[in-house]
């Protein structure tokens, strides 16, 4: 019977395992190939190993530190907004109102946009000339003349936080929402009883019940932050001075044709994310053994 | 138990032999490369003896943007005349890079004749993907744009759209700040702009592309070219002197808040239309807008906008800049002839002048221009464009590096720098001409 059931078992993986293999594992090695070699496709008569040259030079150029400080700036601000913004957005949808339903279906809108449709959005909202913030601030007396919003580079990575997290935010308060939903009411109940305000049952019983899938949120908009790519181009396209991490390497890529290289930082990038995906995992572990006893 | 061990077994030496595979694989050595290239030319020796015997029956690709794609009545034409079928395949012009580019390092053609952009001229040409073309001395003579895609004797694309950099200007807006006469250099330019601004007939008299994208470097090329007459030395690095120039007259025209500040984060086209759009007095910019600023469907200012010779230092430039669209033959190509005779065809007189007609592509041709002129068909400025069509002349001494692209980012983020007050002319001069001759000297070694 075990055997019968391991057989299948296997058959069921084997589609899995064969698309993991050629679309994951095999582009994983050849990426490494490639970032040992200096590879330009323009260039396919200048083909050489280099070992680990295409590194050191990732390491010794000023405009990966320039993009890995952006990327860094933009990823904190991204994770403040839409880490507070779902827990608020989650408290609000689980008041129970005649009203909650529908907002909770206009807060799932966002989510369904694509990245680009996005950045397209934002881009004409926060034009530098007469874009509708802009607009707003001048009718209401605020300012006199526009504000060129994409001139400075913290401004930059504000609202592409700004925007990633009205994307982001919709699915991690419904995350949040469904845990929140499955909190038994007699919890609540109680701590009334005993005289607790708003404030102390959120920290002493909410916050503690949540904290597993606040460990999730964070993992998922930690991931969403790392992959910002169509924001920034809608919003300030290729811009030295604003690139993210994943637009250094697609301009090294895709623009300039260097494989080489570009295999490089994307197995840099590849490291970084990995290093904050342990750090994750481990902190959720670390926290179900807490729960564990 | 047994099979699950077999089977994870299997899986991990199909990983292994994968990973060795590629690893043993360096993709293309220079000595793979070299033998590749002789048993490709054998190949390419003998299917061109048989192209050559015929054509006729044979189906080429076209990959070009939809700007250039002639339509299906056209296409039919050229099907029956020459016997050789004709698979269209309209293409935005960002994809047919990435197609060329992906396909050839594969060995193999995106399409047997395709778009080859002026950017792409040096790139293309020395990864050897394009097929040198026979061109004909009264062709060479008719198109000074064809100066752009030769190289070292060779020609490696043919013209198809003519673009350049013309001046505009709004008469209307010189009229009502009493302004008699268009500006012939550039101080009188900004003296005029000062003073339509002060008249209040427009906040931002100047539009000039300024973004950090492409736009910003073709304006560069222009400028040095106009002012200085050159914007690179003979070795290929950035002239120092013709860059402080051009950056300290784009630094000018910000400090006197002459241009739009918003312009330094929207696009090239976004700063051209502004003339069509009546929110600027002068823009220098593509060719196409003759025909823009006398369309209704394009410009809220027909009749209000005259093209002219660009401004210079002194007196008027005398020449101007091309940024020209070709087509060309894939190296790779299994029906060179075939692709070349659909090159002859679609760059001919004959076939410039209906795709003129057709998709109002003003054509390359000199003695064309002249012909469609004398028929009144060039619209209302056909004399205008005639005339700078003659006085184009390409900013890269030695054709277009293969290295533009890298070029052209340092050049264009560097612009946009300035223009956001990040760097003073001084220092984005010291920085554009450093790492523009690093990537030359880089190349160079």
């Amino acid at each position: 019977m075990l055997k019968k059931n391991n057989k299948l078992a296997w058959l069921l993986l084997l589609p899995g395992l064969i698309i993991m293999l050629g679309l994951v594992f095999y582009p994983i090695v050849r990426t490494f190939e490639f970032s040992l070699y200096e590879y330009n496709l323009t260039k396919p008569d200048s083909i050489f190993f280099t070992g680990f040259d295409n590194y050191f030079q990732v390491f010794n150029d000023s405009n990966f530190y320039i993009a890995l400080k952006n990327t860094l700036l933009m990823s904190v601000f991204i994770i403040i907004i839409s880490f507070f913004g779902s827990i608020f957005i989650a408290l609000i949808l689980n008041q129970h109102t005649k009203v909650t339903p529908i907002l909770t279906a206009f807060a799932i809108l966002p989510w369904t946009l694509p990245p680009l449709v996005n950045g397209i959005i934002w881009d004409f909202i926060f034009y530098s000339g007469y874009g509708l913030i802009n607009k707003i601030l001048i009718g209401i007396g605020i300012i006199d003349t526009p504000i060129l919003w994409a001139n400075q580079t913290w401004t930059v990575m504000l609202i592409v936080a700004i925007v990633v997290s009205w994307r982001v935010i919709p699915m991690c308060a419904i995350i949040l929402l469904s845990h929140l939903q499955n909190i038994p009411q007699t919890y609540y109940e109680v701590s009334q009883v005993e005289g607790s305000g708003m404030i102390r049952t959120f920290f002493d019983i909410t916050l503690p019940i949540i904290k597993s899938s606040l460990i999730i949120i964070l993992m998922q908009i930690t991931i969403a932050a790392l992959n910002v790519f169509d924001e920034i181009v809608s919003l300030v396209g290729f811009t030295l001075g604003d690139q993210t991490l994943l637009i250094y390497n697609y301009m090294n890529l895709f623009t300039y044709m260097n494989f080489g290289f570009g295999s490089a930082i994307t197995y840099v990038i590849m490291i970084l994310s990995a290093l904050i995906g342990v750090f994750y995992i481990a902190s959720m572990t670390n926290q179900e053994e807490v729960n564990h006893g | 138990m047994k099979l699950m061990k077999r089977m994870l077994a299997l899986f991990l030496g199909l990983f292994l032999l994968i990973g060795l595979a590629a690893c043993g694989q360096p993709s293309t050595t220079e000595s793979d490369s070299s033998s590749e290239d002789e048993t490709t030319e054998e190949t390419s020796d003998t299917e061109e003896e048989t192209d050559e015997a015929s054509s006729e029956g044979e189906t080429v690709s076209f990959m070009i943007p939809d700007w250039g794609a002639p339509s299906d009545e056209l296409l039919a034409e050229f099907e029956e005349s020459s016997g050789i079928t004709v698979d269209l395949q309209p293409t935005s012009w960002d994809d047919i890079h990435n197609k060329v580019t992906t396909a050839a390092a594969g060995g193999n053609a995106a399409a047997d004749v395709f778009e080859v952009d002026w950017a792409w001229m040096g790139e293309f040409t020395d990864a050897g993907w394009l097929e040198p073309l026979d061109i004909s001395q009264e062709t060479i003579d008719d198109m000074p744009t064809l100066e752009t895609f030769e190289k070292d004797g060779d020609y490696y694309a043919v013209p198809y759209a003519n673009d350049f950099r013309i001046a505009f200007y709004n008469e209307a807006m010189f009229d009502e700040a009493g302004i008699e006469g268009f500006p012939q250099t550039w101080d009188q330019l900004i003296a005029d702009s000062e003073a339509i601004k002060e008249a209040g007939v427009v906040d931002y008299p100047v539009s000039i592309p300024s973004g950090a994208e492409e736009n910003s470097t073709t304006t560069f090329l222009w400028l040095t070219m106009t002012r200085s007459g050159q914007t690179f030395n003979e070795d290929g690095t950035l002239d120092e002197d013709a860059t402080a120039d051009a950056l300290a007259l784009y630094e000018e025209l910000y400090a006197k808040d002459l241009v739009d500040p918003a312009l330094t984060n929207a696009s090239g086209m976004d700063a051209y239309f502004k003339i069509t759009l009546g929110e600027a007095s002068a823009m220098i910019g593509p060719s196409s807008f003759v025909n823009r600023i006398e369309s209704e469907e394009d410009s809220q200012v027909v009749g209000e906008v005259q093209p002219g010779q660009l401004p210079g230092i002194d007196a008027l430039a005398e020449n101007t800049v091309p940024f020209t669209e070709a087509v060309g033959v894939s190296a790779q190509s299994e029906n060179k002839e075939a692709a070349s005779e659909l090159v002859k065809w679609y760059t001919s007189s004959e076939t410039q002048e209906k795709l003129h007609e057709e998709l109002s592509q003003n054509p390359p041709r000199i003695s064309l221009l002249e012909k469609l002129n004398e028929e009144g068909k060039m619209g209302e400025h056909g004399e205008v464009f005639l005339d700078m069509s003659q006085r184009v002349e390409s900013p890269f001494p030695n054709g277009v590096p293969s290295y533009y692209t890298q070029m052209s980012t340092v050049i264009f983020n560097t612009v946009n720098e300035l223009v956001t007050g990040n760097l003073t002319a001084e220092e984005a001069t010291d920085q554009m001409v450093t790492e523009v001759n690093a990537i030359v000297e880089a190349e160079a070694e």
